[in-house]
């Protein structure tokens, strides 16, 4: 038997053999090669061998295949799996926290066959103290570990605030900030949330002379040049920061965290002075000078259920009315223009290197069973019962060619409290349909990072859906992530892409597969790195 | 003898013309006794010739010394060597070795010999002098004239050095001996040895030796100075003794200091009596050794032959490759490989050298096509002791051209270097390199598939050492993480904290608040409804805190209280029936409690006998005959496997490997968990079999909580409990760990703790030498289920009561600490019921979890604290403690006697997910 190995890229290996009759050996998913007849399209006795197990037997012929299960787990070969660095994997002084950790933890991820890493790059760390100064030693350090680990990164450039761990924006943006709130979003008692600039100010010169765009531009093409030597290589995709926690939103749930009651409405964000304006404005252009003197007066507070106050009242409330409409619009368009703003500045800048460019979106699935969807209307998503408020989005993500990043995979419909009307399953399928129209390409994410009930369950089912995701990022690695009471779970999760449901000895040779081996080599990728 | 570490170390290597063959082989029989300056002494101006007369090999060998030669070696010497190669070999070993002293009786029956001996190569001098009895203090005198040997040297006015010389004695000893005459008023010879090629100083526990000489002459009372002669052997076990001793007088009962002392029946009426003992030392000991490579043409086959002879202890393996050009790069070598040879996957061979008859040393024919350019290859000696050629692989060159000499290749060009290296893997440089070896052998591996046909390649093998590496770097990196990430971050913000807000369950944990309650005691089936009892209780348990209440085994059974399981589907049980119960965690479940079934799965009675009048014939609808139970209890005859844990002998225990048998369990766990309502398992003596078959029951039930009962000893020393109890922990953990986390367990080791604490007012015992709680509680806090009382242990069965009147010390402490708590019924209706709801809805309050950060803030002699989650401060002890003002501010919470509890106001704390 002859057989070649060839190396195609990093992470990928083809192997071809030739037995002795000329029969060719294609690498099969789940961990096995088999001898195919390529002339003739029948199946006949032959041999065949796995990795794992490295014996010969006949196969046998005639056996009835499930190609159910044969499309499960193509979909789930095409699926990259990446993982998330600690959000602090750089601290504010530009070293790499818990290095040796982190070190330990991109082996272990590259052994168990992972594709890649996720990388948050925190503008309140890169430029924290002066506009235009860049800092990113640390990072530059964590790509040279990340490489020379043999994983491929995602990078996420991040223009918002952390919490936990807390990430402030930089410095001298926030020292602006203090003696003017009007560049933060405000809520209808005029409580600035300091997380992330307004998306109103986006194209005023309020830092330092500069527009908030320019300064992620030269952000962004600081950024480009400083990674030069892992553009393309090591560095495959890059999420642009689009609001707060790096989604395209409104922080219309952002005092929410804290409390017990997660199923809250949020707020509507549009009280900071220049989202005033703007309204007032559009109010006037529209010929309702009065509808753009605030927000919705009749909107509950951010953790108050929707029927609390009559505007997301399912029937009858203000949201369907013409001034809901109106606001409702409004509201949720400049959030997509913001959105496109951001995404063509940085399709546009990364335009001539080989990373891919993403977007976030939320999944705001509380309420989502109700007529009105409070959760996603405050958030900026005028998503109701007869209006589809994603469309819009997909739409502005195909002009722009970016991928999206969905979070939620992990999150089922069972585990949610009956009472919030809530459903990430269904949202998601939601927009995901809304992406498939469009042509745009999916990214998943887990929302737990401590784990929901259920989590890879709902992933595994998630990404063996029709509507394909290309990529998937596991938040995040820390001390939960390798827990012993997360990371046998974890490993099973990632063996389970690699080795599908059906034990390779009940497989059944297939023509299928034997004419068809570009699409297996992801697969015998994968098994070659974690045989 | 054994390898404990190796150093690198650099050393001569050199091309020695064959010439010099003799001196080298000279070397090599001398290194049969371990001296250790062979080649230090072997000059160093060897000549570089690699085409010597090949007659004069033949004078040298008839020259050679007495040693018999190697037949082959000897043909292989005389024909056409055209290359020949001298490696050094430089290691060193820890040598343990022992030290032996013997006091005898000379021959002439009138003087006395000490002798001091030592079974390690080295150059030992004796470094001594004595007391004299009518000297006060402990300082040396000079022996009288007559005592000192030949060959002494006197230091100052107090100590003879005297050299051990080489003794007769078959062990290899260096020994010194000195005659005294008994009478001579000596009370103690005293003496340290001292290596002098090293410098160091043996000494008996950090002070002299001292043997004494009047011990035996009348008492105690005239023995001289601080260090009475027996002082300095206490504790030398019995083992160590020579075989020579007569064991009836080891066993002499003079007490365990003179136990290793033993007394020759020939002296015994003598006043000094002999003795003989030893001490273990042990020295690092540098060993040269060399390898020695020749190769020749084989006209005959076209192929080269490489003669490899080392003078190294034999098992010594090597790897071996071959390689076509310079670039090193190992290939295997085509057949016929010499015997003992295993071909690797990592392209390799690998040879046991074989030892030379006679001989010390060991050597090995290789046969190598002539068009290989060279050869490459390391030794090893053990696991953990690769030889190696200045940290590379040795490289043998076959020049293609017998008239040239070898070209200055890799390694050889300069004063080249032998490193040992020793293969650690807890170094994380090694670690590194072992990792990356483990990724480039997955290439290989891939590589290897197209390259070695149909080789049995052993992938699976690898898989499982990959796992195996995943884990351990997970392991590492989960350290690292864990010690450095704080799981609450402090912000002063207004409201309240608030848990996540999804919360996670696990059957390990359940929602990790969970608060549990035995709802039953060891008499609680007398009255025959116990069900309906409990269910007027219910709302009462719930408003006080309770998330789940565990219930008594539910089965029909052989004893009243339900621990002895017959008829599993049969529930009708003296605590009341099937319907009742059924009723039972129906009302539970209204109230928002949960259910745990005690399920003993460990065990079961039969009911019928076999042909031998054995009771292992079970009945009911799982009417299993004796294939289910363990074959290693002979009262019961089994016919399973052996037990995968320990006995329990009251009744037959079931044999968990058998498949059949945990199909039926299983099944029966969903009828309980499906039909009852059960929402988790009390696992009963989970000792008795493997976690592994517990994951399996509980990966098959899903339960929303389970825990299970591993209650064996605390370890104590003459009756006093350890203060370390790690080990007891250790166990719990190591079966929570075979339920893969599955599972919870009860805390029998911070119980056991607690008890020496309050017992006897030692609560310094409350915290472990790394700060954390002692009990598993410190170790693994979610999977937890701290208790301070039983059915078993308390109860009217009291098998292992709680210190009375201090349980609510006990419950003040797992009330408010991580893990969770599990509250015992009878304490519930006793006069601590409102102090124990205090606690608990302190608890709920602070939302204490089982995962819970706690900070032992003092742990002395009278009093313990604790601040859990930087939200609550427990103290519990008659000392007096006051939490530290910082940035919270305490307020008392309330007290009771010996313990009290604070809660942190003002600045609270925030629990977020990101």
């Amino acid at each position: 038997m002859e057989v070649s190995a060839s190396y195609i890229s990093d992470s990928r290996f083809i192997v071809v053999a030739k037995n002795d009759s000329g029969n060719i050996l294609y690498p099969r998913p789940n961990h096995s090669v088999c001898f195919g007849q390529i002339t003739s399209r029948t199946q006949k006795p032959g041999l065949r061998f796995t990795t794992k197990a490295m014996r010969c037997e006949p196969a046998r012929p005639g056996h009835v295949s499930d190609s159910h299960s044969v499309t499960r787990f193509k979909l789930l070969d095409s699926v990259r799996l990446h993982v998330g660095l600690p959000m602090d994997a750089v601290s504010d002084s530009n070293t790499v926290n818990h290095a040796r950790a982190i070190a330990a933890g991109l082996k272990a991820l590259k052994l168990l066959g992972v594709e890649g890493v996720e990388l948050p790059v925190w503008w309140g760390i890169v430029e924290k103290e002066v506009n235009g100064k860049y800092e990113w030693s640390g990072y530059i350090a964590l790509a040279e570990m990340i490489q020379k680990a043999g994983l491929k990164l995602h990078v996420s450039l991040c223009f918002h605030a952390s919490k936990q761990p807390k990430i402030p924006l930089p410095r001298w943006v926030s020292m602006i900030g203090e003696s003017q709130f009007s560049i933060f979003f405000a809520d209808k008692s005029r409580q600035p949330c300091k997380e992330c600039l307004s998306l109103a100010v986006d194209d005023l010169s309020v830092l330092d002379g500069k527009t908030p765009m320019q300064v992620y531009q030269e952000f962004c093409e600081s950024f480009k040049s400083a990674f030069s030597p892992f553009m393309g290589s090591t560095i495959t995709g890059v999420t642009m920061g689009l609001g707060p926690d790096g989604e395209l939103r409104y922080p219309s749930h952002h005092c929410l965290a804290k409390s017990t009651n997660m199923s809250g409405v949020g707020e509507f964000q549009c009280y900071d002075k220049n989202m005033l304006n703007l309204l007032k404005q559009h109010a006037e252009a529209t010929g309702n000078p009065l509808w753009g003197l605030g927000g919705p007066h009749n909107a509950p507070d951010y953790d108050q259920p929707p029927n609390s106050n009559n505007f997301f009242s399912d029937y009858g409330g203000s949201w369907e009315s013409p001034y809901g409409d109106f606001f409702l619009s409004w509201y949720s368009s400049q959030l997509i223009s913001h959105g496109d703003r951001l995404l063509s500045l940085a399709s546009s800048t990364f335009r001539d290197t080989e990373v891919t460019v993403y977007g976030k979106v939320p999944l705001m699935y509380t309420w989502y069973r109700t007529r009105s969807h409070p959760s996603e209307l405050t958030t900026g998503f005028y998503n109701v019962a007869n209006r589809d408020g994603y469309e819009r989005v997909a739409e502005m993500f195909a002009r722009n060619s970016c991928k999206m990043i969905l979070p939620g995979m992990d999150l089922s419909d069972e585990h949610q409290p009956r009472e919030s009307l809530s459903s990430p399953e269904l949202l998601l399928a939601q927009i995901r349909t809304a992406c498939r129209k469009h042509g745009i390409k999916v990214s998943g994410q887990n929302s737990y990072v401590s784990g929901a009930p259920g989590g890879f369950e709902q992933i595994k089912k998630n990404l063996l859906s029709d509507n394909v995701v290309e990529l998937f990022t596991y938040q995040r690695m820390g001390a939960y992530f390798f827990s012993p009471e997360h990371f046998p779970s974890f490993t099973n999760f990632v063996r389970s892409f690699n080795q599908p449901i059906l034990h390779s000895d009940d497989l059944p040779m297939e023509q299928k597969q034997v004419v068809e081996p570009p699409s297996m080599s992801s697969e015998s990728s994968i098994k070659m790195q974690t045989a | 003898m054994s390898t404990v570490t190796i150093e690198p170390l650099v050393i001569n290597f050199r091309r020695e013309n064959p010439r010099f063959r003799r001196k080298t082989k000279l070397c090599m029989s001398c290194s049969l006794n371990h001296s250790a300056k062979l080649f230090l002494s072997s000059g160093s101006t060897f000549i570089s010739n690699f085409n010597a007369p090949r007659v004069l090999l033949h004078t040298i060998k008839a020259s050679s010394s007495s040693t018999e030669t190697d037949m082959l070696a000897d043909t292989f010497e005389s024909t056409d060597v055209f290359y020949k190669q001298t490696f050094a070999l430089k290691r060193t070993e820890t040598v343990e070795g022992k030290i032996i002293i013997k006091l005898d009786q000379a021959k002439d029956q009138r003087s006395w010999q000490l002798t001091v001996g030592c079974n390690i190569p080295g150059k030992w001098i004796l470094h001594w002098g004595v007391n004299y009895i009518d000297d006060i203090g402990s300082v040396w005198d000079q022996p009288p004239d007559n005592m000192i040997p030949p060959g002494s040297i006197t230091v100052k006015d107090y100590a003879i050095e005297t050299p051990l010389k080489k003794s007769s004695e078959s062990e290899i000893f260096y020994e010194v001996k000195i005659d005294f005459k008994p009478n001579s008023g000596i009370a103690a010879i005293n003496f340290v040895l001292k290596d002098e090629e090293t410098g160091t100083w043996y000494q008996h526990r950090g002070i002299d030796f001292k043997v004494p000489l009047v011990d035996y002459l009348q008492d105690n009372g005239n023995l001289v100075g601080a260090n009475k002669g027996f002082s300095i052997w206490p504790g030398w076990p019995l083992g160590q003794l020579s075989k020579m001793l007569l064991k009836s007088k080891v066993s002499d009962t003079e007490g365990q200091d003179k136990s290793s002392w033993s007394r020759d029946p020939k002296q015994e009426n003598k006043r000094l009596e002999g003795f003989y003992a030893e001490q273990p030392i042990s020295k690092e000991v540098t060993f040269d050794n060399s390898v020695s490579v020749s190769v020749k043409k084989c006209p005959e086959t076209a192929k080269n032959l490489l003669y490899l002879e080392t003078d190294l202890p034999a098992d010594v393996v090597v790897h071996w490759g071959v390689c076509r050009e310079d670039a090193k790069e190992w290939e295997i070598s085509a057949a016929p490989y010499p015997p003992e040879t295993i071909v690797l996957k990592k392209k390799a061979l690998r040879t046991l050298i074989q030892p030379k008859e006679r001989r010390n040393g060991c050597w090995r024919l290789f046969t190598v096509d002539k068009e290989l350019e060279g050869f490459l290859f390391v030794l090893k000696l053990n696991e953990n002791t690769w030889l190696k050629c200045v940290g590379n692989d040795f490289y043998i060159r076959f020049s293609s051209s017998s008239t040239l000499p070898v070209k200055p290749g890799h390694g050889t060009s300069k004063d080249p270097q032998i490193s040992v290296k020793s293969v650690e893997t807890n170094q994380e440089a090694s670690q590194t390199a072992h990792t990356d070896g483990i990724i480039n052998e997955i290439r290989n591996l891939v590589s290897g598939i197209s390259s070695e046909k149909g080789r049995e390649t052993k992938t699976k093998e690898v898989q499982e050492h990959i796992l195996q590496e995943i884990e351990k770097l997970a392991a590492e990196a989960y350290s690292i993480f864990r010690s450095s990430i704080p799981t609450f971050s402090e912000e002063a913000v207004v409201e309240s904290a608030t848990p996540l807000s999804t919360v996670k369950i696990s059957s390990g944990t359940g929602s990790g608040f969970e608060i549990l309650c035995q709802g039953f005691n060891w008499e609680s089936h007398k009255s025959g409804r116990w069900y309906m009892e409990l269910k007027e209780k219910a709302e009462d348990l719930s408003s006080l805190g309770f998330t789940v209440i565990w219930l008594p085994p539910p089965t029909d059974s052989v004893s009243p209280e339900g621990y002895m399981p017959r008829d599993l589907y049969n529930l009708n049980s003296r605590y009341g029936s099937c319907d009742e119960l059924k009723d039972l965690v129906k009302k539970f479940h209204e109230v928002g409690i949960k259910v745990l079934g005690d399920v003993v799965l460990n065990h079961r009675c039969a009911q019928y006998q076999n042909q031998n009048g054995i009771w292992n014939i079970f009945g009911g609808r799982l009417n299993w005959d004796d294939r289910a139970v363990v074959a290693d209890d002979p009262h019961f005859q089994g016919r399973g496997n052996k037990s995968s844990g320990d006995s329990f002998h009251a009744a037959p225990n079931i044999d968990h490997s058998q498949e059949f048998v945990r199909k039926d369990l299983k099944e029966w766990l969903h009828w309980l968990r499906n039909d009852i309502g059960y929402d988790g398992w009390r696992l009963d003596f989970v000792r008795g079999f493997w976690g592994g078959y517990i994951k399996d029951y509980i990966d098959a039930t899903e339960p929303y909580f389970a825990v299970g009962e591993y209650w064996d000893s605390l370890s104590y020393t003459f009756g006093e409990m350890d203060h370390n109890q790690d080990a007891h922990r250790q166990r719990i953990i190591d079966w929570i760990n075979a339920t893969n986390g599955t599972a919870g367990a009860f805390d029998v080791t911070t119980k056991g703790i607690l008890h020496g604490a309050l017992e006897k007012c030692e609560y310094w015992r409350l915290s472990d030498k790394k700060g954390k709680p002692p009990g598993v509680v410190g170790w693994w806090p979610s999977r937890a289920v701290t208790f301070i009382e039983n059915h078993d242990t308390g109860s009217t069965q009291g098998h292992w009561r709680f210190p009375r009147g201090k349980e609510m010390q006990g419950y003040a402490y797992i009330l408010t600490h991580s893990g969770t708590p599990s509250v015992f019924y009878d304490h519930l209706f006793s006069q601590y019921r409102s102090e124990i709801a205090s606690l608990i809805s302190l608890r709920r309050r602070n939302q204490i979890h089982c995962r819970s950060t706690v900070k032992i803030t003092k742990a002395e002699r009278d009093v313990y604290a604790a601040i859990v989650d930087e939200k609550v401060a427990v103290k519990i002890g008659p000392g007096y403690y006051e939490p530290p003002s910082g940035p919270q501010r305490w307020s008392s919470a309330f007290e009771g006697r010996d313990y009290k509890v604070w809660e942190a106001s003002l600045v609270t704390m925030v629990h977020k997910v990101h």
